[in-house]
């Protein structure tokens, strides 16, 4: 527990002097809000629509934020790697899950940070939440949980390709996660029958739809079970790939 | 008993164990069935020309790279079955760094020693000591490792590697691309963890005055196999007590020379258009040396008697100099070098 603590600390020390890769996903996020809840707040008046277009919107601004979080963690491993001063970490007597789930802790912390400023702003701009602060600080774990199942996968990709350009083109296939999806308008708006089936068995679909219940709906179990259930199994998947990886990367060659 | 305790206990095993220890990359076996038996307390010299199998040797014994056969224990425990106590007891500086360039030198001391289970207040004060032995006391504190010259880099690694006083030192390279005086620094601080805390030190070298002035014992690899062993005034003393180095107005005369001694000196060894010659008493020779090549008419533009260094151990076990060796690897034609 000491080891991770430590390198929880050594990553959020590394990251926070990286301003350059952090401020750009923060910036986009923070774009996403101002632009669409801006630009296409009339889909709130579409018959069938409640609630207020920010409130829609948001969890998008959010999960976006959480690709920022990931780059971190995959980058921080690409750096470590390159230096070799991830062999001389390997050479420690360190927990080995501490060594891998550390930077990935702390890429979730600097994206809880960062969602905590993007709430702020959407408060600022009127967001009103139907479960109060509760109901942020839901949005906040699901953001966490999100961010390091994205982590999860950038890591494993890192150790996998040792490749700085692979990791970052890696975290791409996010973005089809996060546009094929009831993105923009609820589903019952989208015509497309093959986005309806995209945002099906799109993962983010079942985040948006738990944090959007909380902001707009209220408490209500069913989305939140299945968005947790969503986010458990897709944290979990990654997460096995990035220790499977971590596993052969630190073992004798 | 901690790490930092028994490193200046006496009777603790600091000892390297090598058997028949052999690794295979693909078709090219970077170490062959080498053999070495390393007491404790030794400072222990390996030399070799880059490629030769030293740094692979070193990763081996620091449980970096898996061995392909053979056995081979640090400190009393197995490379291979005990992998933690090994790391435990072991500091390593590799040829490569191994720095955050992001981190500070005591931000990346102090969480070197604190991952070996050093508190934060203990390892605090073991950063401001290292920084202090490795002398980069005098850099701005702020500053960050990736802003560092490549000696400072080097001496910051090796601060690195004693943050948990380790029981057997690996320095592979320790001091290539140094200046003469941050060279001469880390010599000193060598024989210091060598004689106050009884380290055993694996050092790898390509510098034969080095190895010359700090190892009690040295190997020499070539091609991954040990061709040399002993100490360095065991390995001088088997080519002879003296040699006599002559020079030539031209290469061919070297050549010639060469051949003409065969009978008179029957251990020469020519570089560099220099001839020479191993005997026990070199001043004996000399009379013959003069006469048989004034026969030959061969013109000999300068003799001189020498002790044999390390450089000569060198080339007979290896059949090149060390320069030769460096040229070779980085892609220059070695000259001609005639042994017998």
């Amino acid at each position: 527990m000491t080891d991770f603590f430590i390198l929880i600390v050594r990553s959020l020390r590394t990251y926070l002097r990286q301003p350059a890769a952090i401020i750009p996903g923060f910036a986009i996020a923070v774009f996403f809000l101002f632009v669409y809840s801006a630009g296409l707040s009339s889909v709130a008046r579409l018959p069938g629509f409640h609630g207020s277009y920010l409130a829609f919107i948001l969890p998008v601004a959010i999960v976006s934020a959480a690709i920022g979080g990931a780059t971190l963690a995959g980058e921080a491993f690409i750096r470590d790697i390159g230096s070799g001063y991830f062999t001389k970490l390997v050479l420690t007597p360190t927990n080995r899950l501490a060594l891998i789930w550390g930077p990935i802790v702390a890429g979730g912390i600097i994206l809880v940070a960062q969602v905590v400023v993007i709430l702020v702003l959407a408060l600022i701009m009127g967001l009103g939440s139907a479960t109060g602060p509760a109901g942020l600080l839901v949005v906040l774990v699901f953001a966490f949980l999100w961010g390091m199942a994205f982590s999860g996968f950038a890591v494993f990709v890192a150790l996998r390709t040792k490749n700085g350009a692979a990791t970052q083109a890696a975290t791409l296939i996010f973005f089809p996660l996060i546009f094929l999806s009831a993105t923009f308008v609820p589903r019952q708006y989208i015509t497309s029958s093959w986005l309806k089936v995209a945002t099906d068995i799109n993962p983010t679909t079942y985040v948006f739809n738990a944090m959007r219940s909380v902001l707009i709906d209220g408490w209500r179990a069913g989305p939140l079970l299945v968005g947790l259930a969503v986010v458990l199994a897709f944290a979990t998947v990654t997460g096995a790939l990035a220790l499977w990886q971590a596993r052969r990367a630190t073992q004798l060659k | 008993m901690t790490t930092a305790s028994a490193a200046r206990t006496p009777g603790v095993d600091r000892s390297i164990a090598v058997e028949q220890l052999t690794r295979q990359f693909g078709d090219l076996r970077a170490v062959d069935r080498v053999d070495l038996e390393i007491p404790s307390g030794e400072i222990f010299g390996f030399l070799g020309a880059n490629g030769a199998g030293k740094s692979t040797l070193v990763k081996m014994l620091a449980t970096i790279l898996a061995p392909s056969a053979g056995r081979a224990s640090v400190a009393g425990f197995d490379v291979r079955r005990q992998q933690g106590k090994v790391r435990r007891a072991i500091g390593v500086a590799l040829q490569e760094v191994g720095l955050d360039p992001l981190m500070t030198a005591r931000e990346l001391i102090v969480l070197q020693a604190q991952l070996f289970g050093t508190s934060t207040g203990p390892a605090r004060q073991i950063a401001e000591r290292l920084i202090a032995t490795v002398g980069l006391e005098d850099v701005d504190a702020r500053k960050r490792v990736g802003d560092y010259s490549g000696g400072m880099k080097r001496r910051l690694d090796l601060a690195l590697a004693l943050a948990h006083d380790p029981l057997v030192l690996f320095l592979d390279e320790p001091t290539t691309g140094l200046d003469p005086a941050s060279r001469i620094d880390i010599w000193n601080e060598v024989r210091r963890l060598n004689s106050e805390q009884g380290m055993t030190i694996f050092l790898t070298t390509q510098y034969l005055e080095e190895a010359d002035k700090l190892a009690g014992h040295v190997a020499i690899i070539d091609h991954g196999r040990i061709v040399a062993q002993g100490t360095p005034a065991e390995l001088k003393r088997g080519l002879g007590e003296e040699v006599v180095e002559l020079s030539f107005e031209t290469a061919d005369g070297a050549e010639r020379a060469a051949s003409v001694l065969a009978g008179v000196a029957p251990q020469c060894r020519l570089s560099d258009g220099v001839l020479r010659c191993y005997f026990p008493v070199a001043a004996r020779e000399v009379p013959g040396i003069v006469r048989a090549l004034d026969q030959a008419s061969v013109p000999l533009r300068g003799l001189s008697i020498d002790r044999p260094s390390l450089d000569d151990v060198f080339l007979r076990a290896t059949g090149e100099t060390v320069d030769h060796a460096r040229e070779r690897e980085a892609g220059e034609p070695a000259p001609a070098t005639v042994t017998r």
